[in-house]
């Protein structure tokens, strides 16, 4: 495993996703494999092969991961309460993208909310000029919006909400 | 944990990449003691190196470094001023990559502030200048 060794700017992150119209997503396995499955999602400007994926022009990569809870108790009796982690959801992605018309990416993702069925698979590559460490999950759009306020360009933003069970996964180049 | 970029690299990489953008255009640090010779060239300075830095006594428990460096553009005709700035701007804003050639580093972004213009009536002058941020890992 080439882990990158270092603290890095948060510039470091760009979000790619399958490029077919009708994809077939990755499976719980493929989301942490490199070679040949997430590889091929993420472009080689961010040391992916980048054979069938699309870079996602966004403003900023939102936080991700899994959402926070935790199952809470006490006893009668007991000095304190006490708490159980409970694994919670893969966090949605609420993102916002400079709005441009033709982009292939941003109508793709218009589709995909407008059919609210297609499950695509999601990476958010991690890129130090040599070695790539990705977070990959599955997941539907949601939440189209628009917001053409005239104090900056357009904006689109939707939410990426990943489907259940284990659908991520990490990976890196080796 | 973070290492601590040194400043003589920044020094170097800066004017490795301006001179690669411009050339043939001349690249100073600072100043051009040949300015009355030269129809146009540029100079750089650098400036605000800081990493942050985070609590305890570990002195590796930093964050990144976004050192800013200002361009400044001198030529003759205001034109060859203002297409010099182009040339930094399309080559510089928004890049992500090697910076500095083989012996420089990666950034993750430049990000160019194209500043303003200027005219110095008794070097006779045209005068445009820039800040260049730029975000390196650590």
């Amino acid at each position: 495993m080439a882990l990158i060794n270092k603290v890095l700017p948060g510039y470091v992150a760009t979000l790619w996703m399958q490029d077919a119209v009708d994809p077939t997503p990755l499976t719980d396995a493929q989301l942490s494999t490199w070679t040949a499955q997430v590889a091929n999602i993420i472009g080689t400007e961010a040391g992916g092969a980048g054979t069938d994926g699309m870079f996602v022009p966004v403003e900023a990569i939102p936080a991700f991961g899994a959402d926070d809870a935790s199952a809470a108790y006490s006893v009668a009796g007991a000095r304190t309460g006490a708490k159980i982690t409970t694994q919670n959801q893969v966090t949605s992605m609420t993102i916002t993208a400079a709005w441009n018309s033709a982009d292939a990416a941003l109508l793709q993702i218009r589709a995909d909310g407008y059919s609210g069925s297609t499950i695509r698979t999601y990476t958010i590559a991690v890129y130090d000029g040599t070695d790539t460490v990705a977070y990959s999950f599955n997941a539907r759009v949601g939440g189209l919006q628009w917001d053409m306020s005239p104090s900056a360009e357009g904006k689109f933003i939707f939410t990426i909400h990943p489907v259940g069970g284990n659908s991520y996964g990490w990976s890196t180049n080796t | 944990m973070t290492t601590q970029n040194n400043p003589v690299n920044y020094a170097e990489a800066i004017q490795y990449q301006l001179a690669n953008i411009v050339t043939p255009v001349p690249v100073y640090a600072n100043f051009n003691r040949n300015f009355a010779k030269q129809p146009k060239f540029l100079t750089w300075q650098l400036r605000n190196i800081h990493q942050p830095v985070y609590t305890g006594g570990i002195q590796s428990n930093k964050g990144i470094d976004t050192p800013t460096f200002q361009i400044s553009i001198f030529a003759q005709e205001m034109s060859d001023a203002f297409n010099l700035s182009d040339d930094i701007l399309q080559s510089l804003h928004g890049y992500s990559g090697q910076f500095g050639g083989d012996d420089g580093f990666f950034i993750a972004k430049a990000d160019v502030f194209w500043l303003y213009n200027s005219y110095d009536d008794e070097l006779k002058l045209h005068q445009i200048f820039l800040d260049c941020t730029i975000y390196v890992p650590a």
